[in-house]
């Protein structure tokens, strides 16, 4: 077919979708007039919570009038030193009450008058109090609060100051008595001189890209929820009807159908885009009209006009990831209830991937690649005032990758859009939710997505309430990771043996594949290491740094094989059971074709790393994932992963051990910069090395089913 | 004009059973002739005409239509055939006239022809009083109509049509037939199926009694014209024939 007609294809399914989708009034609810409204609601009530919130703050800090009362025999002496120290202040200090009243009185009547909450304390001053004033002596004075009637903290600050005037009298005059200058102790006096005077408001340089971060992922997470309820509308909607079939029977290829759909589902998303942000920046152009004079909010004009030009057309690029992502994912449901079902998650994921920009360590030239969170971190790295070089760079990497995200989205839509399966066959039976399914060799899609969601959420409030020692803390977290998998493993009657690959690699070659595994995982710690020092350089967050602390701690305070079982034996065999067992063999299914099983290698290792929380680990643990992912579908066995992943948690804690004083956290943190240039070019022929071994005891491809059947 | 030889599909259930909905089917209709496929549900009638359309790939066996084939012209077919089944729906959100001239654009139509050619079938198809209303806000009939129409806009040489009067009363159903019956003299060939059989045994000029995926019986209708009992007793006739076998 020629380009033109093709072309001529994409845009009439592109224009039907879009006629379809603007009559659609949720849609437009959506696009429209949920981002009109929503901005000034949020600000409104963010606007009116922090009014109240300043005026109670005001009105906590309002001076407010105090009464003391004094007895004993120095009662009366101490009441002329408070008066002349409060004639005496030059300027009264922030804490210094709006009214001061001083009564001498008897001790009982004075407990009753603050009993009674008409003085808010009393100071009973013995004899010879005042005299010792003027002496030497620190003079100890007890000021008496009623339990009756409690004294609030602004007026216990007022009470201090009282005193603390009455001491400045009293060293003024002990100066005096010495004959000594005033300036006895003032030795400097500072005063500004040269540049004009600084505003009187606190600056919000670095506050407000944080601040402005929170609104950037409810950006992206609108723009993705543009792409909602058009994507459920343009496959399931159409097989609902059963118009889908209409369209596969036109002269158009499957791939210019999604094309066509794709691009009317982008339009909605960009429209969505467009529409929310111009509703933060009229809300952004009305709040700062509340904001009082002289408050610096540390972005100037051209900057903010910088960062909103970056910031719409990376998030195109996200419009266009969330199109592909929505039409991919209702491009394998039967029906809007299932796609809309389906969708949810999606949803769920692209709200974590986007926040996952405002943790800290994140961004830089790796992360930009990330749809979602590269997309929001670049848009925050432009209002933080990043290098316009650096920026550009970031924002075609990132339009490189969301380009490349989408096409591989597309294709799988392709795909799936016109499948038998989902096109024409309804369910093959139908049970109570709960039934137990009939025993099956290895998990399906969504029992391995399911688990996954499971053992995340189960990860994060462990890591939540997990306590401070590492001996108890590991072995907590690897539990919220298996339990899961235990309890839907025994429910499921999956195969124990297809599923976690317990088998021996390569029947009696076997050694040479567990060889293969060690060195691969030793080398890659050094390798990725390196190559992340290279692209990122040594700095380390906070979290980063203290993990690593934790583990030095545990290495040097415990005995060696203890910090070896829980950092790597624990995690080696855990981790491999639940990622490179459940989730591959659930994401693979049987015999995968080429394309499948790099799909899922990928995929399941983009899993790995995200559990692993911390950003600036994921490059690391992306590229172990990967590496495991295929020497697992390749062998055929879980032993060679087992085996890799051992030796590539051991590496750090050999290497730190032996380390130099202040190395071995580095090295613990996956920071490479101390280490030789020779250990890592080793690293790397060992990596070779074992992957050449991996790659000779490959298992054969499993012969296709006899009675296979598909599209030609 | 279509035909088909061997068809064969099976498919597989999740408990691994092996479904053989289509077991050899080999069947021709030829340029101004209409066959009617008639079988029981779940004989194999649709997935028939669903290889036919291209919309099912065969797990065996060879189709054509208008000289192209299945497997490696899809597109060629899709030229040649208005496809019509009575799953087959249309946008709720979309007018009639909007329908036909998005898919009279889907296959190459220029768009002046495009223009007279859904003129022409609003008006063939008695479409003129709601040509601007939604499709959502039609009958049962009209949204027939307009599937057929969506079916013949570009004008193709050969029809399959699964079940078109399904919904449909009996004057909607007698206008369609009377269409049909147009569309042959015309010279397209033309493939139905129906459930109705009294609707098309004076119509077609060929019926072909489908059972457990295969062709059981083939009859024309002078055949038919001297058997007691007509369409309806070879029918039931040929259906015993095929559970005793």
């Amino acid at each position: 077919m020629s380009d033109r007609r093709r072309w001529r294809a994409i845009r009439t399914v592109m224009h039907r979708d879009l006629l379809e989708f603007v009559r659609d009034q949720r849609t437009l609810f959506v696009t429209l007039l949920m981002p009109m409204a929503m901005y000034p609601v949020l600000a409104l009530a963010s606007t009116l919570g922090l009014r109240t919130a300043l005026s109670d703050l005001e009105a906590r800090q309002a001076p407010r009038p105090l009464a003391v009362a004094l007895s004993g025999p120095d009662a009366t002496a101490f009441a002329k030193r408070i008066e002349t120290a409060a004639r005496g202040e030059d300027g009264k200090p922030d804490n210094w009450p709006s009214g001061l009243s001083v009564k001498v009185c008897d001790p009982i009547a004075a407990q009753m008058l603050i009993d009674e909450g008409e003085m808010h304390a009393w100071l009973h001053l013995p004899a010879g109090t005042v005299a010792a004033l003027d002496g030497r002596e620190t003079v100890p004075l007890e000021a008496r609060t009623s339990a009756v009637q409690p004294v609030d903290a602004r007026r216990q600050e007022h009470i201090v100051a009282v005193v603390q005037a009455v001491a400045r009298d009293a060293r003024r005059r002990r100066i005096a008595a010495e004959g000594l200058p005033a300036s006895v102790f003032e030795p400097v006096s500072l005063t500004f001189a040269g540049g004009p005077k600084a505003g009187g408001g606190a600056s919000m340089d670095g506050v407000l890209p944080t601040a402005a971060g929170g609104v950037l992922v409810l950006l992206a997470l609108l723009t993705a929820t543009g792409a909602f309820y058009p994507a459920i509308d343009a496959i399931a909607g159409e097989k609902e009807r059963g118009t889908i079939e209409t369209l596969l029977i036109a002269p158009a290829s499957t791939g210019d159908i999604v094309a066509g759909k794709f691009l009317a589902i982008w339009a909605v998303a960009i429209v969505t885009l467009l529409v929310n942000a111009l509703s933060i920046a009229a809300t952004a152009a009305v709040l700062v009209r509340f904001i009082p004079a002289g408050f610096n909010l540390g972005v100037d004009a051209p900057r903010a006009a910088t960062a909103a030009g970056i910031t719409l057309v990376a998030f195109l690029g996200l419009a266009a990831v969330a199109a592909a992502v929505c039409l991919a994912v209702t491009s394998g449901s039967r029906s809007g209830k299932e796609a809309q079902n389906t969708l949810t998650p999606v949803i769920l994921l692209v709200s974590g991937l986007s926040a996952s920009a405002l943790l800290p360590g994140t961004g830089g030239t790796p992360f930009a690649v990330v749809p979602f969170a590269g997309q929001v971190a670049l848009a925050r790295d432009a209002l933080a005032g990043v290098a316009g070089g650096t920026l550009a760079a970031h924002l075609t990497i990132s339009l490189a990758a969301s380009a490349v995200v989408t096409w591989l989205l597309l294709r799988a839509a392709a795909t799936a859009i016109a499948d038998e399966e989902l096109l024409f066959r309804g369910p093959d039976s139908v049970g109570s939710p709960f039934a137990r399914p009939a025993p099956r060799r290895r998990p399906t899609a969504m029992q391995g997505f399911a688990v996954a969601l499971i053992a995340f959420a189960s990860l994060w409030y462990a890591q939540g309430l997990a306590v401070e020692d590492l001996v108890l803390a590991v072995p907590s977290q690897q539990a919220a990771l298996i339990l899961p998998l235990v309890a839907v493993r025994l429910w499921q009657r999956v195969d124990r043996r297809e599923t976690f690959g317990l088998r021996l690699p390569a029947g009696s070659r076997w050694p040479l594949a567990a060889g293969g595994g060690l060195l691969v995982g030793a080398g890659l710690f050094v390798v990725v290491a390196a190559a992340t020092l290279a692209l990122r350089g040594t700095h380390l967050s906070a979290a980063a740094r203290e993990l690593a602390q934790r583990i030095l701690d545990l290495l040097l305070s415990r005995p060696w094989w203890l910090g070896w079982l829980l950092i790597a034996v624990v995690p080696a065999i855990c981790e491999e059971l639940f990622f490179r067992g459940w989730l591959l063999a659930a994401a693979a299914g049987d015999a995968p074709e080429r394309r499948r099983a790099v799909a899922v290698v990928f995929l399941q290792a983009a899993v790995f790393a995200a559990f692993h929380l911390l950003p600036e680990r994921m490059p690391q643990t992306f590229a172990l994932g990967v590496a495991l992912g295929w020497m697992t579908l390749a062998t055929g066995s879980l032993l060679p992963a087992i085996l890799a992943h051992l030796a590539h948690n051991s590496v750090p804690l050999v290497l730190a051990r032996y380390a130099a004083e202040g190395h071995g956290k580095r090295l613990v943190a996956g920071d490479a910069s101390n280490l030789s240039g020779w250990l890592v070019v080793a690293a790397a022929a060992a990596t070779l090395v074992g992957l050449c071994l991996l790659a000779a005891c490959r298992r054969p491809t499993a012969p296709s089913a006899p009675d296979a059947v598909g599209r030609h | 004009m279509i035909r088909a030889d061997g068809l064969v599909k099976h498919f597989r259930a999740a408990d691994g059973t092996l479904i053989k909905a289509v077991d050899g089917v080999s069947l021709t209709v030829h340029p101004g002739e209409m066959v009617g496929l008639l079988g029981a549900n779940g004989v194999g009638k649709t997935t028939t005409m669903r290889m036919l359309a291209t919309l099912l790939s065969p797990t065996a066996g060879t189709a054509s239509v208008g000289g192209s084939d299945v497997r490696t012209d899809p597109l060629g077919v899709r030229r040649r055939l208005g496809y019509l089944s009575a799953t087959t729906g249309v946008p709720d959100r979309l007018t009639p006239g909007e329908v036909l001239a998005s898919f009279g654009r889907l296959h190459g139509l220029e768009e002046t022809a495009i223009a007279d050619r859904v003129a022409s079938l609003v008006a063939a198809l008695g479409l003129a009083s709601c040509e601007h209303r939604p499709c959502g806000r039609l009958s049962t009939g009209q949204r027939q109509r307009v599937s057929l129409g969506r079916a013949l806009v570009h004008d193709p040489p050969a029809l399959v049509l699964d079940e078109p009067t399904s919904g449909l009363d009996a004057v909607g159903a007698r206008d369609l037939l009377d269409l049909l019956e147009r569309m042959r003299s015309e010279g397209r060939a033309v493939l139905v199926s129906t459930h109705r059989l009294h609707e098309i045994e004076r119509r077609c000029d060929r019926f072909l009694i489908i059972h457990s995926g295969r062709i059981l019986d083939e009859r024309s209708r002078d055949e038919l014209a001297g058997l007691t009992g007509g369409l309806e007793a070879a029918f039931f006739a040929t259906l015993a024939r095929g559970d005793d076998a």
